[in-house]
């Protein structure tokens, strides 16, 4: 089917493109304009048109998901919902994630933490995700054979190829460290990690393991760069942290998750720990732009209840104090495991506010927004639902004026938001939510509008209320089908889960058998994520190395 | 044979309709058991939700007796794996464990990793049976019960209580262990208990490391909570009455609602072995049971289908408890002609077929 979208405003920054226009589509691909009869012909007239969003950062999956469902089920509503999905509209189900990311115009998402341990019900649920493409990150970095290596300093290639047997055994889309060596140094006894501290047992650092998880990824040819969750996440001082692993990285490509939760600059620096933050978002911006080999992703912070999920034991040890309600999980996995604890961003508490703040100012101060992404943390920092808003506030000053009014006045005396002017175009937001996530992920046909990208495509009416504007799509097209018509979903269907192409090494493959039998009594096919495991055929799809 | 309508033998397809028939009938259907490949309890998802049904694991009393004090308070725990690996103590609560495998694997090994790795495992009891083929150190439980007994060991722990009780020793021995680990089954602990427990855990980590482990139920129930957690955003007991799934751990009891006359139809999901249910044929009754099972006849319901079992006639995604995660299971031989999941989305299909044509004659 030959489609044409015409009278439409053409956002894609990586053509250079930002006047109205015309988005032609065949077969589920952008194609050249073409003088031949369209089948369908879309009137975008007084709407903007641009590639489908990209999600990079989102706990939509996994083990620690499902826990913070039953510790907090009170967390989003359920709506009856007589016709259509049967569970689109069960608050907080894998289908109500991938209808109100369509409903939002994204359609691509990847979960940051899929522990290979749990790899399989990770993949299971993911693929109950509907609309979407999805794919998860592998993360290692805490796994007791990665650290015995490493403790026994085996060269580069026996890393590189455990890595790239985990990546291919749980079918992740790419590699996350978190806290690397913090799980296990809290399992030690430890309270606290940071990239120099020796990490019990193994006489290891959380630099040495993630320089090692660098190189791996680079001589894999991985499409995304090591995906880093830092140490002293959310403390004052976190800066620190962030500075220091930038500089850790060596000009190699890393990305770093949440970097508002890093943007903590200690306050009063004669009581480090007593004397509270202040935004440190100008000097995270400083460091980035002297190290082009990183990008971010934001962890904005929403107002309201929420459920923090994360791997990061360590953290989430300490954060059980901050606990709202007064309930939490941890889980000492067979390498992170999980911590999950509930929390209020309160708009009117000094905290909440200084972090929501920091968010903000991380984005409006960045000079690229490619590697600037925009996320929540999902759920961590907010829901993703308040991806909109958060657009309003970068797109429009006076709406960020009036929210400031109602915040702590600790956002003027400790953060340089008040005094930032810009307001972002559509073509930044394109950079923030579609290309920039696509090249990271290493997605060549996704977040723009070119001849031979993938034909997922949002359109939005223009409003001024830009909440309204981004919350609800005019019309949104997977591959080129229609899978939202006015902010309502019209038609289910399967995504692709995406998943890495990538070989293991037979020599690797024999050592690891050997080494889970003695682990856990059984192999790698425990391990394993079988096509046969998944109600429908063609899952997955493969996504290439890097040459 | 694989499928009986009324004690006698048919195809599939004839029983199918005879399934959809009794189902699509129904006031108020319950979908029970659940002990299953998860493919096929995803389908029973799927299939309760288009005929308004509830849903009720026959894991659901161990499942219930976690998820209460989970959403009143939270948990630590950690795996069997972990346990083994680097555990320096390890407290058996309660009788049953010890029939469990795990118990011979923490006996059989020492720590191998972490910071008490090489030394001594000592292996402690509270209420156990005194088996004396495991060595270990036994404490009774009090008259009160295991859930008593847990709170005056927490009671000793906080400093509460003191002097020289048997449970002051105990306390000490868990306060100066490096990597402790408590081994419970949460249906024989109970809800109070475990809460207690989960308690006792949280304050011993203000001084060292102490995790729970709880034993899996055998009827996979851990691996069918992620799945009704990631289907309905709640835990499994729910019912779909008014089209949106509703978590009601008591009005959900498929039991209860059978004793009480609320429901008027059943359909049992029991590919792999499970405790056939007393009401099973007391109404109208449909039965998804494995191959070669004692149900696998025509007259344990008013119709049934025998289904591949997976791991055997059969693949499927099952708990392992050993991982304490799910993992797939091939057919270990040829595999059977019916699968569950197949089964129950043939089912919800014809119920959807009729529901199309009653819409289109009503138009």
């Amino acid at each position: 089917m030959l489609i044409r979208i015409h009278g439409g405003r053409v956002v894609d920054p990586t053509a250079g493109r930002d006047a109205v226009g015309e988005v032609w589509i065949e077969n589920g691909r952008v194609v050249a304009v073409s003088d031949r009869a369209p089948d369908r012909t879309i009137d975008a007239t007084g709407c903007v048109v641009m590639a489908g969003g990209v999600e990079v950062h989102s706990h939509i999956a996994g083990g620690n998901v499902v826990m913070s469902r039953l510790l907090l089920p009170e967390l989003y509503a359920s709506e009856a919902a007589p016709e259509g999905h049967p569970f689109a509209h069960a608050g907080g189900s894998a289908a109500w994630i991938g209808a109100n990311y369509a409903r939002m115009g994204y359609t691509l998402a990847v979960e940051p933490a899929m522990p290979p341990a749990n790899a399989l019900a990770t993949q299971l649920e993911l693929a109950d995700i509907p609309l979407l493409d999805r794919g998860a990150l592998t993360v290692m970095g805490n796994d007791d054979h990665l650290l015995q290596l490493l403790r026994a300093r085996e060269g580069k290639a026996a890393v590189r190829d455990l890595v790239a047997l985990s990546v291919a055994t749980s079918r992740g889309l790419g590699v996350k460290c978190i806290n690397a060596g913090g799980a296990s140094a809290f399992k030690d006894g430890m309270l606290k990690l940071s990239l120099d501290d020796e990490i019990p047992v193994y006489g290891l650092s959380t630099r040495k393991i993630m320089g090692a998880l660098l190189d791996a990824v680079e001589e894999i040819g991985v499409p995304h760069p090591l995906h880093v969750h830092c140490n002293n996440l959310g403390i004052p001082g976190a800066d620190e942290s962030f500075v220091d692993t930038l500089e850790a990285a060596e000009g190699r490509r890393i990305h770093f998750a949440h970097a508002q939760f890093y943007g903590y600059g200690v306050a009063d620096p004669e009581n480090p720990l007593t004397g509270g933050f202040r935004s440190a978002a100008e000097r995270i911006t400083e460091a980035m732009e002297a190290h082009p080999n990183a990008t971010y992703d934001v962890g904005q912070v929403a107002f309201g209840q929420t459920v923090t999920i994360s791997l990061d034991i360590l953290r989430q040890f300490a954060g059980r104090k901050g606990a709202n309600p007064k309930k939490w999980i941890l889980t000492a996995g067979d390498a992170e495991g999980g911590g999950v604890v509930p929390f209020l961003y309160k708009p009117r508490g000094p905290v909440s506010s200084l972090q929501w703040a920091i968010g903000l100012e991380l984005m409006l101060l960045s000079k690229e927004p490619e590697r600037t992404i925009l996320t929540t943390d999902h759920p961590n920092g907010g829901p993703f639902t308040d991806y909109p808003r958060i657009i309003h506030f970068l797109m429009d000053k006076e709406e960020r004026d009036r929210e400031i009014a109602g915040l702590h006045k600790v956002i003027a005396e400790r953060s340089g938001l008040c005094a930032i002017e810009r307001e972002y175009s559509f073509s930044e937001i394109a950079q923030l939510t579609r290309s920039g996530p696509a090249k990271l992920l290493g997605l060549a046909d996704r977040g723009h509008l070119r001849e031979g990208a993938r034909a997922d495509v949002a359109v939005y009416r223009d409003d001024p209320d830009r909440t309204a504007m981004f919350a609800r799509a005019k019309l949104v097209l997977k591959d080129g089908e229609t899978i939202v018509e006015d902010g309502e979903v019209v038609a289910w269907r399967s995504g692709r889960t995406l998943e890495l192409a990538v070989e293991s090494d037979k020599a690797m493959v024999a050592r690891s058998e050997t080494y889970l039998q003695d682990r856990f009594g059984t192999g790698l096919k425990s391990f394993a994520v079988p096509d046969e495991a998944f109600p429908k055929p063609d899952v997955f799809a493969e996504v290439a190395c890097r040459t | 044979m694989a499928a009986w309508v009324k004690g006698g033998a048919t195809d599939a397809d004839a029983a199918v309709e005879a399934a959809a028939t009794l189902l699509a009938s129904a006031q108020n259907a319950v979908l029970a058991g659940l002990c299953a490949e998860l493919s096929a309890v995803r389908a029973a998802y799927h299939l309760a939700d288009a005929i308004g049904a509830s849903v009720d694991p026959v894991a659901g009393p161990s499942l219930y007796a976690e998820l209460g004090p989970l959403s009143r308070t939270g948990a630590m725990t950690t795996t069997p794996a972990e346990a083994v690996g680097r555990a320096d103590a390890v407290l058996i609560v309660g009788n049953v464990p010890w029939d469990r495998p795990i118990v011979q694997d923490i006996a059989g090994a020492q720590a191998t990793r972490g910071r008490a790795a090489g030394s001594e495992r000592v292996i402690l009891s509270l209420g156990g049976p005194r088996n004396g083929a495991t060595r270990h150190v036994a404490y009774p439980a009090e008259a009160g019960g295991l859930a008593v007994s847990i709170a005056h060991l927490r009671a000793f722990l906080k400093g509460n209580l003191g002097g020289e009780a048997a449970y002051a020793d105990l306390a000490r021995r868990l306060s100066t262990a490096q990597y402790g680990v408590v081994l419970y089954d949460p249906a024989e602990t109970g809800e109070l208990g475990v809460e207690m427990l989960q308690g006792m855990i949280k304050d011993l980590n203000e001084v060292t490391r102490f995790f729970g482990l709880p034993l899996s139920d055998p009827f996979q129930g851990r691996a069918l909570l992620q799945l009704a957690a990631w289907t309905t955003g709640q835990a499994p007991r729910v019912g779909f009455g008014r089209h949106v799934p509703e978590h009601d751990p008591w009005r959900f009891d498929s039991a209860r609602q059978i004793a009480a006359g609320e429901a008027d139809a059943a359909l049992w999901l029991a590919s792999l072995p499970a405790p056939r249910p007393d009401w099973l044929g007391t109404l109208p009754s449909v039965a998804i049971v494995g191959v070669g099972s004692p149900e696998a006849g025509g007259d344990v319901a008013d119709v049934v289908f025998a289904v591949g079992v997976p791991g055997e006639t059969a693949g499927g995604s099952l708990w392992d408890e050993r991982r304490a995660a799910i993992t797939y299971a091939p057919a270990s031989g040829p595999t059977a002609e019916l699968s569950a999941a197949g089964i129950l989305t043939a089912i919800q299909d014809r119920i959807q077929q009729r529901l199309g044509q009653k819409k289109g004659a009503a138009c």
